[in-house]
């Protein structure tokens, strides 16, 4: 039978150590004052605006945290990974595919999905309404998240470049016409609004 | 007008064959723009709930074992490790002694499936086993630990080699004798006399690969029993079917005891919901969910949802005798198709329906292969589009003639002139229009045709690519054939309408629609209609959101209102009750229904408007309508009160397709392309819509199934083709990078036009447009391109490899 050793880790740095009173008396001197760490698998996310301390699978992809887990029904899984746009989150600013995304390499990120740019009154939802920018719906919040990363970035998006921006994002129903004309309306309140202000 | 008139009104428009004799005489609400949608902020904000996204406590997933072979039967089949692997709650073998041998599980009617089949007649067929798991990611592990041993049969992948006189049998379990199915033949007249008396003939085959239907939302379902009860969450076009079905499994559940719940609907086209077992994975769930005591949900992945594909998938033969006036004198439109689910149509009924060729024949044969089944993929007229299309330009082109004079040449019905297509109006009460005459003149003016319009292969563009201008036409259709119900309420308190009915929204903004019509009817604003679902028990509308709404649907809602209304009139000049202390005085006294009407939710009479009364002062506070009135307890003075203000009606129709009702109303289309003669790629740069649609609903609603069933028609043109290995019969493109549908940017300009003749069999005069144009606009992409390039292409789609192979590069 081999000799079982035992080791402790510090939970700061991964330094080892072979007594845990050793380990404890270099936790209080070299990491005093320093916030507690995580433990393995917790993330911090900011999501809408809240802030969340969530226990995740290393498999996990941020679709199934976000949508399967936290119950936020927006990003939708429509081509099943990676071919279409419905699962579309804005990470930090920036459109990403969330079923491609492993949620514990998103530790520290912000995330905005279609229910937050509702929540936050943005104007691409009502005029995403107004314009019939959907049919059965199941893409379209793909399209809300991609569109308000567009107008984020560029305010004053040309009709060529929405539909360059919208290039990956899939409407079984055909709705394409409407997303331009939905789009540059929300971008005129934003201007006018900021206009004002 | 009494309740008793306008009940008898309502059986008098049932199986509706003519126009409304009663029409509305304003539309206010009917045909408005500018209606909000129902569903719009729920689907926008990402919060609108669909069957993929339920969640229930301790709920377990379902995964079958597929096929990979595309004809194999299972021999032994050992699901031990399978079982043994942490999280595995069960296995439902086909061999399970529990399973009955069949069940209905699914079709337009009844019918007798195997729940598991242990034969599979195509790869990624669902057989053998279904296992069910703490989560998905285990259950997949699961199947990959079931040991088969399969003996592999041949297999057949073509129409063409189906029907060799030595080819194997595809499926010999069910049609041992051959792979021909069955054969339909329609038609009229003498083809052969027709083609004897033809100045010219014209000949050739044309080939439709196979697509398919590719909805947003995958199939699934949710499974709970409640005790002895089940419940269940269903993603599916036909709810009632459902029911009927589930109804039927387990010695008999009765009906009043199914709990059912309509989500949202991904949107499905028909596809998945036709096919015969779509309620198999949905038996297994409710199996297993009995079984484990737990939820059992079920979700195809993407490449599940490749498991079947659209009725148009096959070769077509035809041969036309036509005059050097455009005449057509006989059409000869042979159809071989693979794997329809059921009879469909085969590639005549749009010639019988819209035109006066004299002698027709088509006959239909269904031939099985070793692909997945095939059924209306939005919609089953894509062989008869194909078809009619094809034959129609091919004629013009033969003759060097605007093919918009060969239609205006042949438009008609059942083999007979315009003249007899006038009588036919006039017999059911049409004010009779020429529907393609007016179609054209906005399409033409829309597209400039007459200036576009050029030889073929003769416009080369500044960018080296070659211009081509398409043009086609049919009649325009809805399944306004089988019956729907609808029931309203005038709520308490604040007098506003609950439209209830069962709800299976796929996208077509039906909801709203049917708050227009009965806001029109009642004379109620559209703020004050609403329509509330009933996702659990009916009423049930016909295929709710799907082959029909207005057409079926519309008539019951329309009939509804006019009931409620009566009701309404009736119950503001009768009494509003009598109890042991007496009678409340009627609203109206002295009045009879005849003298009021109702405008902006407002009662008036009709010779002295000032007299009035709101919907909801008519209903009352609801405390005064409960038990404990506090008014009537303590003998206090009489306060509102009213009869409950309820009314239920439907609508059945027959006789869609069969020939009891001549088609009037038609769609014109053009498309414009630029084809890459180096390269083969093509630019759909332009289409043109212009859809009759007898009476518009909503104008936002019908545009959107206009550009959007272009796009989707664009797609299948272009590159929708599900792809077998010849060597091994295995799909090779069961995913959406490999299987191409249209993004945004491969269609430019859709310009879409509606024209409004009345010469609908639904509600006002309207027929239906949803089915429309993602069925006519796929085979305008060839006389399209032929107009560019001045060669045929009839190999669908039209890649660019066909494009290089016609010009003789490859």
């Amino acid at each position: 039978m081999e000799a079982q050793t035992s080791q402790y880790l510090c939970p700061y740095c991964s330094k080892t150590f072979e007594a845990f009173e050793d380990l404890k008396a270099h936790a209080l001197t070299a990491h005093a004052g320093e916030p507690a760490p995580l433990p393995e698998g917790m993330i911090r996310l900011t999501i809408n605006g809240d802030a969340y301390q969530i226990q995740v699978q290393p498999e996990w992809t941020l679709n199934y945290l976000i949508h399967d887990k936290m119950g936020l029904t927006s990003p939708k899984m429509f081509c099943d990974r990676g071919a279409c746009g419905s699962c579309t989150v804005i990470m930090n600013g920036r459109p990403i595919l969330s079923c491609m995304t492993l949620a514990i390499e998103c530790d520290g990120n912000t995330i905005e999905t279609a229910e937050g740019i509702a929540d936050q009154r943005h104007p691409l939802v009502e005029t995403y309404v107004k314009h019939h920018a959907m049919q059965c719906g199941y893409c379209t919040p793909g399209f809300i998240t991609t569109s308000k990363a567009l107008l984020d970035r560029n305010p004053d998006p040309t009709e060529e470049e929405i539909r360059e921006a919208l290039g990956g994002n899939l409407c079984r129903c055909g709705t394409y016409p409407q997303h331009p004309k939905a789009i540059l309306e929300a971008a005129e309140i934003l201007r006018d609004k900021e206009g004002g202000e | 007008m009494s309740v008793q008139t306008e009940y008898d009104r309502m059986i008098e428009m049932e199986d509706n064959v003519g126009f409304d004799k009663y029409p509305l005489k304003d539309f206010d609400q009917i045909g408005r723009e500018n209606v909000r949608r129902l569903d719009g902020t729920e689907k926008a904000s990402g919060r609108a709930e669909y069957t993929m996204d339920v969640q229930l406590p301790g709920m377990l997933y379902l995964k079958f074992l597929t096929s990979p072979y595309p004809h194999a039967e299972i021999k032994r089949m050992d699901t031990r490790k399978a079982e043994a692997l942490t999280g595995v709650r069960g296995i439902l073998r086909y061999d399970d002694p529990e399973l009955p041998e069949v069940a209905d599980l699914g079709g337009h009617g009844p019918t007798a499936i195997a729940p598991i089949p242990r034969v599979a007649h195509f790869e990624g067929e669902p057989v053998g086993a279904a296992v069910v798991a703490d989560t998905e990611v285990i259950a997949d592990e699961a199947v990959r630990l079931i040991q088969v041993t399969w003996e592999q049969r041949p297999f057949l992948l073509s129409v063409e080699e189906a029907l060799k006189p030595d080819a194997p049998l595809a499926h010999p379990e069910d049609f041992p004798e051959g792979n021909l199915e069955v054969e339909h033949v329609e038609g009229h007249g003498d083809v052969e006399k027709g083609f004897k008396e033809a100045e010219r003939i014209v000949e050739f085959k044309v080939t439709r690969r196979l697509h398919t239907y590719v909805s947003p939302e995958r199939p699934c379902g949710v499974v709970r029993w409640n005790g002895d009860y089940p419940e269940f969450w269903l993603k599916h076009q036909r709810p009632h079917e459902n029911k009927r079905a589930i109804s039927s499994w387990f010695g008999h559940v009765p009906m009043n005891r199914v709990e059912m719940h309509m989500f949202y609907q991904g949107a499905t086209f028909g596809g998945w919901t036709q096919f015969y077992w779509n309620q198999g994975p949905m038996y297994c769930a409710a199996v297993m969910a009995k079984r484990t005591g737990h939820p059992v949900k079920y979700v195809f992945d993407r490449r599940g949802d490749f498991y079947g594909g659209s009725m148009d998938e096959g070769d077509y033969y035809f041969k036309v005798g036509f005059n050097n006036d455009g005449r057509i004198l006989a059409v000869e439109a042979k159809g071989h198709f693979a794997n329809p689910q059921w009879e469909g149509f085969g590639p005549g009924t749009h010639f019988e329906d819209n035109t006066q060729i004299p002698n027709l024949h088509a006959p239909r044969k269904v031939i099985k292969v070793n692909k997945g089944p095939n059924t209306a993929v939005r919609c089953e007229q894509l062989p008869n589009t194909m078809a009619f299309t094809l034959v129609m330009d091919r004629v013009a082109a033969e003759l060097g003639m605007d093919p918009i004079e060969v239609a205006l040449r042949n438009d008609g019905g059942k083999g007979h002139d315009m003249a007899w297509l006038t009588e036919r109006k006039e017999e059911v009460g049409f004010t009779p229009r020429d529907s393609l005459r007016e179609c054209l003149e906005k399409g033409k003016a829309a597209v400039d045709w007459d200036s576009k319009w050029h030889p073929p292969g003769a416009k080369k563009l500044p960018n080296g690519k070659m211009h081509g201008i398409g043009f086609t036409w049919t009649h325009e259709w809805d399944d306004s054939c089988g019956s729907g119900e609808i029931s309203m309420r005038l709520e308490r308190n604040d007098g506003t309408l609950s439209i209830l009915g069962m709800r299976c929204d796929n996208g077509v903004n039906a909801e709203t629609g049917y708050c227009q019509i009965a806001a029109n009817e009642l004379g109620m604003r559209l703020d004050d209609v609403f329509y509330r679902p009933h996702t659990d028990t009916g009423f049930f509308p016909m295929c709710p959101d799907s082959s029909t709404n207005t057409g079926v649907n519309g008539w019951a809602v329309r009939h509804c209102a006019r009931l409620l209304k009566a009701k309404i009139l009736e119950a503001a000049t009768n009494p509003r009750a009598v109890t042991q202390r007496g009678m409340y005085p009627p609203h109206f006294a002295d009045m009879k229904p005849e003298d009021l009407d109702i405008k902006d939710s407002v009662i008036y009479v009709k010779a002295d408007p000032s007299q009035k009364l709101s919907l909801a002062d008519l209903v009352g506070p609801s405390a005064e309508a409960g038990p404990l009135s506090f008014h009537e307890l303590y003998g206090a003075e009489r306060h509102p009160f009213s009869v409950p203000l309820f009314a239920h009606a439907y609508q059945a129709q027959i006789g869609c397709y069969k020939g009891f009702r001549p088609k009037f109303c038609r769609q014109v289309h053009f498309m414009e392309v630029e084809v890459d003669p180096e390269t083969g790629e093509i630019d759909v740069t332009n289409v043109v819509n212009v859809n009759d649609v007898g009476k518009v609903i909503s104008p936002e609603s019908c545009a959107g199934q206009q550009y959007g069933g272009t796009y989707m028609g664009v797609g299948r043109a272009l590159f929708e083709e599900v792809v077998h290995d010849p060597s091994t019969g295995v799909m090779l493109n069961g995913n959406l990078l490999d299987y191409k549908i249209a993004t945004i940017e491969d269609c430019q300009i859709i310009d879409t036009h509606l024209v409004e003749t009345q010469q609908g069999y639904g509600p006002y005069g309207a027929t239906g447009i949803g089915e429309d144009i993602a069925t006519v606009i796929p085979a305008l992409l060839g006389p399209a391109v032929y107009n560019a390039i001045g060669k045929w292409i009839y190999e669908f789609p039209i890649t660019p490899e066909r494009v290089l192979s016609a010009l003789g590069k490859i």
